[in-house]
């Protein structure tokens, strides 16, 4: 894109800025109930911030969502990395997970909580299985579109099969892979939160959940601040550890 | 021969299910046997009841992404065309990307009532970043070379929104819609599962309540169908429109 002009770039806060500004004033004319207004939002959750409360239902719902992204994430990198440079593997696999990609995963839920518990292992592993899809597909195409011109170089060198995996397929798959895990982590916070909300005692899901139960309002805007913080801070650390790890790449139009 | 060995995986993995529904090590609640789950299943698919809360979930679902389709074109083909529009909006969509919308869900039941109308605006909301994201992307990059052509050749603004522009964002489009699409069906089940009184989500949730796991299972695999059907039909469908550009062949 060319450079944002001035217009442009005071759109950028502008818009931001007009929507809760008027979404202000229309408080001053009174809302519903469950409308606050954004200045009673920032008071309720700076108020929440300094209870022992919010801390603990965050730190049980990341204990859910991380693990999870994790051990999908790298399961998913595994298989898509193997099923992309070895043929057998692929086919044998590979239309399998493409078939089942459509399938929203939540539905395994309530089997997954009859084999492993409601407890958070179920949550884990649904998690886990959501995250698989989108950083196998990436990694499997991240593989699979490495150069062979980069192949045969290494291979003229002298290069075994592990060496071109690990130094010519790994980094060439790498942005594709950061791709999937992006999309990963929105869906490991998505499915955590939809599972808390289904069928949990704690957690950020669980508390909105309970908070509309009991109309508390106040409780209902700080758990979902809440959770926008920490997705928008997952994402930005992701995108974070991406410019360290490819520095070596042009930046991510 | 090319379909040989991934049948040969599901089959294994089908067998191991009727060994283990079959075996008595586990509860039958837990392995149903793949009888018991057809058997549901052909209920589901030809009973009146089935048939009924599959429509009430199709039509939430569909309803959300036909929306999501309609604004998140238009939005995303102007932001491509306007670089004013594009700094006024793509900050807002970047920047709450990665926040579960989800979480609004409590706040939409509020506003829209318990009905189908907080599932269907959640739907909307959660379709209208990828098709939005991807429409701009498309319909920013065009080949300037093609507009400066056309331009040459003295087409009006239409014209080149219309032979130039769509034409070229439309493989952009698709591929967001076809993001959106399964993103609908999570989002309704997810919403049905929480708080609903009709749907498929709603049909897990009794079906796990009242103990009847082949028939939550067999719902299970009705919405697996349903969710694979959906993204055959748009892949169809973009194959029809978008015939000049050949879809990826590994992912058809």
């Amino acid at each position: 894109m060319a450079a944002a002009s001035l217009p442009a770039q005071i759109g950028k806060v502008g818009l931001l800025a007009a929507v809760i500004i008027a979404w202000q004033l229309l408080a001053l004319r009174g809302l519903p109930d469950y409308l606050l207004s954004p200045v009673q939002i920032a008071r309720e959750f700076f108020t929440a911030l300094g209870s022992q409360e919010l801390y603990v239902h965050a730190g049980t719902s990341l204990m859910r969502a991380l693990p999870g992204f994790f051990i999908g994430s790298a399961a998913g990198i595994a298989f898509g990395l193997a099923a992309g440079v070895s043929r057998r593997f692929d086919q044998t696999v590979s239309p399998s997970v493409f078939l089942t990609y459509p399938v929203p995963k939540i539905v395994m839920l309530p089997l997954f909580m009859l084999w492993f518990g409601i407890g958070d292992l179920s949550k884990i592993l649904i998690i886990a299985l959501a995250c698989f899809y989108p950083t196998f597909i990436n990694a499997y195409y991240g593989a699979r579109a490495t150069r062979s011109i980069l192949v045969w170089s290494a291979l003229n060198m002298g290069a075994g099969r592990g060496d071109i995996f690990r130094r010519v397929v790994v980094p060439s798959a790498l942005p594709q892979i950061f791709a999937g895990l992006r999309v990963s982590l929105a869906l490991s916070f998505i499915v955590m939160f939809a599972t808390e909300m289904i069928n949990s005692r704690s957690g950020l899901g669980h508390l909105i959940q309970a908070a509309e139960a009991s109309l508390r309002f106040d409780l209902m805007y700080v758990s979902l601040v809440t959770i926008a913080i920490l997705g928008y801070l997952g994402d930005y650390l992701l995108r974070l550890a991406r410019g360290r790890v490819l520095r070596w790449q042009e930046p991510e139009v | 021969m090319k379909y040989l060995r991934p049948a040969l995986l599901i089959l294994v993995v089908l067998a191991m299910w009727e060994l283990a529904a079959r075996s008595g090590l586990w509860n039958r609640l837990l392995f149903p046997s793949l009888v018991r789950i057809g058997a549901e299943f052909a209920e589901l698919m030809f009973g009146a009841e089935g048939l009924m809360q599959a429509w009430v979930s199709l039509y939430r679902a569909l309803g959300g992404f036909a929306l999501a389709a309609v604004v998140g074109v238009a939005l995303g083909m102007v932001m491509g065309r306007s670089a004013f529009v594009a700094g006024l909006l793509d900050p807002f969509f970047s920047g709450t990307y990665a926040v579960p919308k989800l979480a609004l869900f409590p706040i939409f039941i509020f506003v829209f009532g318990i009905g189908s109308l907080s599932k269907v605006a959640l739907i909307f909301l959660e379709c209208l970043y990828p098709i939005v994201i991807m429409t701009y992307h498309g319909a920013r990059d065009v080949n300037r070379v093609l507009l400066w052509s056309g331009q040459n050749m003295g087409a009006s603004r239409a014209q080149i929104l219309r032979r130039i522009v769509v034409p070229a964002a439309a493989p952009f489009i698709f591929a967001g819609l076809r993001v959106a699409l399964p993103v609908a069906m999570i989002v309704v089940v997810i919403t049905e599962m929480i708080s609903s009184a009709d749907g498929l989500g709603y049909l897990v949730i009794y079906a796990l309540s009242s103990l009847k796991t082949d028939q939550m299972l067999a719902v299970v695999i009705a919405i697996s169908l349903l969710g694979l059907a959906l993204d055959r039909a748009l892949v169809l469908l973009r194959n029809r429109l978008v015939y000049w550009e050949k879809l990826d062949a590994y992912y058809v």
